[in-house]
């Protein structure tokens, strides 16, 4: 059985390929489907976002990777990547952790991710194998969010701008926000501040028509732009992005404001080349402007210092990859041992009933002190056995030659055997079970992102 | 058994701080939690030690009669800088401050029990005054909350300049809102007046009881009555213009300063609560 991945992201495919490729939501299970009955494919997983489109399956062979490429259809072929057993698993952890991520850190992935786990299960095509290596890689994924820094601070401009509001004012509900003019850049920060929770939205345009027209697009309230001596006065974030090619707001009016205001403080957005703000109104007491040079340069250092977290969240993932395989590995091993042991018991349990069978006159003491004897032979002859196998852990000869030594190949797992005697009695020395799976039989399905 | 809860205490006020500061390095919130429970359980502690039998009891804390110690006083001043930070803490979430607060405790503790105790008398006249234990009491609640309102001035000041000079700082991610640190110090401020306020007029009456005078000229009154002029005016420039941020934190850090006069000034003093007299 082989573990695959194939598909590309935006290291492998330009965005022109990957928007031809990228699958809708709601196809995806039919996607899955369709990987599902190509021959050889066991266990099948579709990650499809802007940034890649990945199938993770689990197949009888790796010249399967072959049959899924071309069901990713012709354009894929010449950029997609096919990735085998350790390096396919390897891969999904460093997507779920973002450590592929084109904004490396940035939080959706992980969401994405356990989306596409989510639509996999719905269309049967999940199974315990990629659930395991699935459920792994979240672990490393979330260990990697809160071990390292990688995933702190902004690194887009509207959102610096947010976080920096954040920053200066706490909470923003109950604030009130100004949007000058209509650029693009200053309504997603609009936006993303009343998402944030700012209580008010105050439009400001030229053209009073166009402030309307906005206003109802981004559920604001439509002002005068002859009102900004006012407008300033009662608003905690300006964003400004007007196209005029003077100052808009210069440091007179704003230091009037200011005063009126009761020096309250206020953040100003500037997102327009030449600038809307006059830079020295930032000397003002408690009025903080920000233009694109200084979010760019605070974005810039927020991704420098997750770049530096990185090497930190690489060794994160080694480790769970190492913890992962070695689980893997010993679960292989697992089935020889498990049948062996049973296997033995079997054989105990028989002879030591045929003996009571032809013994009479014994007690129920005695009776229980033979089966402890034979229970105890087996414990003693299998002990060293035993201790080599969970040692290999599924690495060496040993497994396979225990299977064949015993005759155990042909049984496809560990089959109990008949228990001849109704004796409820416990046994006096348990066989040990084989371990537990330490992961969770199903992945919890957290639909986020 | 009262020192030695002292002492024990003093190491988790430590262990508090070395979480916090870790914490600084490192932003792992089980820092914050384990930083905090040991403040707490030290505070635990602490208390039990005011009020342990035998070696201790009010007197030997500096609230009245009795041989007073140069270091109980800093000792219920840092318990109770501990309490009032845990309080902000519980209410504003501020773990920030508590890396300011913690290793602030334990640099007030350590020289409070390093240094011997001499043995400082109190006027006679004064073993019983009522005034004077709400004096002391009173001057050591307003020291604590004005230490805190310092170091979240402190803190306004360097985020502040990180917001301005647009270039944030390694701990930038983990300072609190200026909003917040501004609200919760200039609220810190106000509570500071109250008590220094209580602590002068009760001081004057104590001292009117033991010399006859309501308000002896000395240093440790002269700064008293300086830092009380002065966070009067802070809050009346607050209500009346609306002054907040850089000026407030400056003045909270100046009144500050003139109340650390006030404890140089005790300390130099030929005797204890009626300076100027003995």
């Amino acid at each position: 059985m082989t573990f695959l991945c194939v598909g590309l992201s935006h290291k492998e495919a330009p965005i022109a390929v990957r928007e031809q490729l990228a699958v809708p939501l709601e196809q995806i299970g039919e996607r899955l489907e369709k990987l599902r009955k190509l021959p050889g494919v066991r266990e099948a997983l579709l990650v499809s976002t802007c940034n890649r489109i990945e199938v993770y399956a689990i197949a009888d062979s790796r010249g399967v990777g072959e049959d899924i490429l071309g069901e990713l259809g012709p354009i894929a072929a010449p950029h997609a990547k096919c990735r085998f057993d350790e390096e396919g698993v390897k891969h999904l952890f460093r997507v779920a952790a973002s450590l592929d991520s084109m904004v490396v850190g940035e939080a959706q992935i992980l969401g994405q991710v356990k989306e596409a786990a989510a639509l996999a299960h719905q269309a049967g095509a999940m199974g315990a194998e990629i659930n395991r290596a699935l459920a792994a890689a979240v672990r490393a994924a979330k260990r990697v969010r809160t071990e390292t820094e990688i995933a702190r601070g902004a690194v887009s401009l509207s959102s610096v701008a947010v976080r920096l509001a954040h920053k200066l004012l706490g909470s923003l509900e109950r604030r009130s926000v100004l949007l000058l003019g209509a650029g693009e850049m200053a309504q997603l920060a609009a936006r993303e501040l009343r998402s944030e929770g700012a209580s008010e939205l105050l439009v400001a345009n030229r053209s009073p028509a166009r402030a309307e027209e906005l206003a109802r697009e981004i559920s604001g309230v439509p002002v005068s732009l002859a009102e900004l001596p006012t407008l300033l006065e009662r608003a905690d974030v300006a964003i400004c992005s007007t196209g005029a090619a003077h100052h808009v707001v210069t440091r007179e009016l704003m230091a009037r404001a200011l005063k009126a205001r009761r020096y309250r403080p206020i953040f100003l957005v500037d997102l327009t080349l030449p600038r809307n703000v006059d830079p020295s109104v930032n000397e003002l007491e408690n009025v903080y402007v920000y233009d694109l040079d200084d979010l760019e340069r605070v974005a810039a250092q927020n991704r420098d210092l997750r770049a530096l977290h990185v090497d930190k969240a690489e060794e994160i993932v080694e480790e769970e990859l190492r913890a992962y395989f070695a689980r893997l590995h010993e679960r292989k091993s697992m089935p020889v041992l498990a049948r062996l042991r049973a296997y033995a018991e079997g054989v105990a349990r028989q002879e030591a009933e045929k003996t009571l069978a032809a013994l009479n006159g014994l007690g129920e003491k005695e009776r229980k002190s033979v089966r402890a004897m034979a229970a105890a032979i087996v414990n003693k002859l299998l002990h060293a056995p035993t201790a080599r196998l969970r040692a290999e852990a599924g690495q060496g000869p040993l497994g396979e030659a225990a299977a064949a030594l015993f005759g155990l190949e042909d049984e496809p797992g560990p089959q109990p055997v008949p228990m001849p005697v109704p004796d409820p009695a416990p046994d006096p020395a348990p066989a040990p079970l084989p371990e537990p799976d330490p992961e969770p039989a199903v992945l919890p399905l957290v639909r986020n992102g | 058994m009262a020192t030695i809860l002292v002492h024990i205490s003093l190491l988790a006020y430590a262990a508090g701080a070395a979480a916090f500061l870790t914490w600084l390095v490192k932003p792992d919130a089980r820092w914050v939690r384990s930083g905090r429970l040991l403040l707490l359980a030290g505070l635990a502690l602490h208390v039990g030690a005011f009020l342990a039998p035998a070696d201790t009891n009010l007197a030997t804390i500096g609230l009245g009669a009795g041989n007073w110690k140069g270091g109980q006083l800093f000792s219920l001043l840092a318990a109770i800088t501990v309490a009032g930070y845990l309080i902000l803490d519980w209410r504003y979430d501020l773990p920030v401050a508590g890396a300011f607060v913690a290793p602030f405790t334990v640099a007030v503790m350590v020289p409070a029990h390093l240094v011997p105790s001499t043995a400082r008398a109190i006027a006679p006249q004064l073993y019983h005054s009522i005034a004077l234990r709400i004096h002391v009491g009173a001057a050591a609640v307003g020291t604590g909350i004005l230490a805190l309102a310092f170091g979240l001035a402190l803190l306004y000041l360097a985020s502040e300049k990180q917001m301005k000079t647009k270039r944030p700082g390694r701990l930038f991610a983990r300072l609190p809102s200026l909003d917040l640190i501004d609200k919760a110090g200039y609220r810190l401020a106000v509570w500071g007046f109250v008590f220094l306020s209580l602590a002068i007029a009760t001081g004057s009456l104590a001292s009117h009881e033991a010399t006859g005078h309501a308000l002896p000229f000395a240093p440790k009154q002269g700064f008293a009555i300086l830092a009380w002029a002065l966070f009067a005016s802070l809050i009346q420039a607050r209500l009346v213009a609306g002054w907040r941020g850089r000026r407030v934190a400056f003045l909270v850090i100046t009144g500050f300063v003139l109340i650390i006069g006030t404890y140089v000034g005790l300390l130099t003093a030929p005797a204890l609560h009626v300076a100027g007299t003995v």
